[in-house]
């Protein structure tokens, strides 16, 4: 009978994952070839184009470093195969965190360390089945409705119809609206680390006005989100 | 008449039509290759657990995460990534990466967001952090071994802990700053979400009154959820207060 240990290092595993970043990464080149292409032919330059592919992978940095660190903690709790494929495709650092800090006491083990230690291979098929299933509830919208959902807010419009450019911002201020007061009053910490990331790209932006410190505008995000995070520490020390 | 009197279909751009087909194919494979996936694998070592053991009342409140968080991802962040949703959803870490990365490149490019150059640009942003995520992903998974003291210092952990406040506090400047950007600009499109910003706001700080930060720290793992529920009150009280002029749409210089 395979345990959940067996399967999870299995090289059929690994070399299924591989294939299946392979298409990832063949699908993404395809996309920026096409979304290239377009943009030159409807006038952006080539200039704006290389400071949009450099500032990506600048700012992508920094987020996908923290990734990485996540992946660590699911190492422990899914093995390092299936948590490298779950946080390169659909999942979420978040929710895939959330997802494998809970799945051991739904299985009925006291910690992570004892479900990877003493699980069997169908409830690492449960964990397995679970999150590949799960995370299809936002592509039942996006697969069928996703074309006349994305064209219906087209700001192309807005001048015939100013309140479809009202409307596309909703959704972007919205986000702002349900994350911020969570973050501000829900706990001291959180709120002291965005309102660090926030001051520092207030005086990022600020600077950035001087045109000799002009380019300091494509790594706003990337230093303000590090700063941020490194004040962790400090304001866990003071109110933690 | 009535045929005269309808608006024509709208035509779509090159690029976006593009990813209406061929990157809803790509998407549905690669689907279809995820969910295949553990079958082939517990299937080779005889361990495919049966359909109760798998969903049952158990495993349903894990479950329900997934369910909440992907249809709000897919309500909120449709729009704004507009045709190159099919890549940002099929890669994942759709608000602690694509979001940001996708305005990012509109406003690097100074393009304005759900348009055809905008929709290109965000594209090429989401394609180039989908890439550096893979690569930087599977060098950590690569070198996990060699690396997991890094998850031992306390800083870093700490560190990490804090990605999602970090990311706001670094992106809100530029939320604010992406809806006013090209030759017209929403005028006071904040006030449409006041609402939201005060039940949220309640909400939060009744549950820290009530059973202190454990419980308000909480809310964060029902902010799916919350969004499905909010985004109908921001687009009502958007349209109210833009029929009654106090959300308008100027031209950029009369801002």
């Amino acid at each position: 009978m395979a345990t959940m240990k067996d399967i999870a290092t299995s090289p059929l595993l690994l070399v299924l994952v591989a294939i299946g970043l392979a298409y990832i990464v063949a699908f993404s080149v395809v996309y920026l070839m096409k979304a290239y292409r377009r943009a030159l032919e409807l006038g952006v330059t080539k200039e704006d184009l290389m400071r949009v592919i450099k500032t990506s992978a600048v700012s992508t940095i920094v987020p996908a470093i923290s990734i990485a660190i996540g992946l660590f903690a699911l190492i422990g709790s899914l093995g390092t195969i299936w948590s490298w494929w779950r946080l390169s495709v659909i999942g979420s650092l978040s929710y895939e965190t959330l997802f494998s800090g809970n799945i051991a006491k739904v299985l009925g083990y006291m910690s992570s360390a004892e479900m990877m230690d003493t699980a069997s291979g169908r409830e690492f098929g449960i964990i397995m089945i679970l999150m590949s299933v799960g995370m299809l509830s936002g592509f039942l919208i996006l697969i069928p409705f996703g074309k006349k959902y994305a064209t219906s807010v087209d700001k192309s419009q807005a001048d015939s119809n100013p309140w479809k450019m009202v409307f596309s911002g909703c959704f972007m201020l919205c986000l702002l609206a349900v994350y911020v007061p969570i973050l501000l009053f829900g706990d001291t910490i959180q709120a002291a680390v965005m309102l660090t990331g926030l001051v520092v790209a207030l005086i990022l932006s600020i600077l950035a006005q001087k045109p000799k410190l002009a380019w300091l505008n494509d790594f706003i995000m990337a230093i303000s989100m590090i700063a941020g995070m490194a004040s962790a520490q400090l304001w866990t020390n003071i109110f933690g | 008449m009535s045929k005269n009197t309808k608006s024509a279909p709208k035509v779509l751009d090159p690029f976006q039509a593009w990813c209406h087909r061929w990157g809803r194919v790509g998407t549905v494979i690669a689907l279809i290759y995820m969910v295949a996936l553990p079958f082939i694998v517990l299937g080779s070592f005889n361990s495919i657990p049966a359909f109760g053991e798998v969903f049952n009342i158990t495993t349903f409140g894990l479950l329900i995460i997934y369910i909440a968080v992907g249809i709000s991802e897919a309500l909120s962040y449709i729009p704004i990534m507009g045709s190159s949703a099919y890549l940002g959803f099929i890669t994942g870490n759709i608000m602690n990466l694509k979001v940001p990365v996708a305005i990012n490149a509109i406003k690097t490019a100074n393009q304005e967001p759900s348009t055809p150059a905008g929709d290109a640009v965000a594209a090429i942003g989401i394609a180039v952090s989908s890439i550096v995520t893979i690569i930087i992903l599977a060098i950590t998974a690569l070198l996990s071994s060699q690396l997991s003291f890094l998850y031992d210092i306390p800083a870093f952990r700490t560190a990490s802990d804090y990605l999602i406040p970090a990311l706001f506090g670094s992106m809100t400047l530029g939320l604010f700053a992406s809806t006013s950007s090209g030759s017209k600009v929403v005028k006071n499109g904040i006030m449409g979400v006041v609402p939201v910003i005060i039940i949220v706001s309640l909400i939060t700080l009744g549950a820290r009154i009530m059973g202190g930060t454990e419980a308000s720290t909480a809310i964060m793992g029902l902010v799916g959820p919350i969004i499905v529920v909010m985004l109908p009150v921001a687009i009502l009280s958007s349209w109210i207060m833009f029929k009654k002029g106090i959300i308008k749409v100027v031209d950029n210089d009369k801002k």
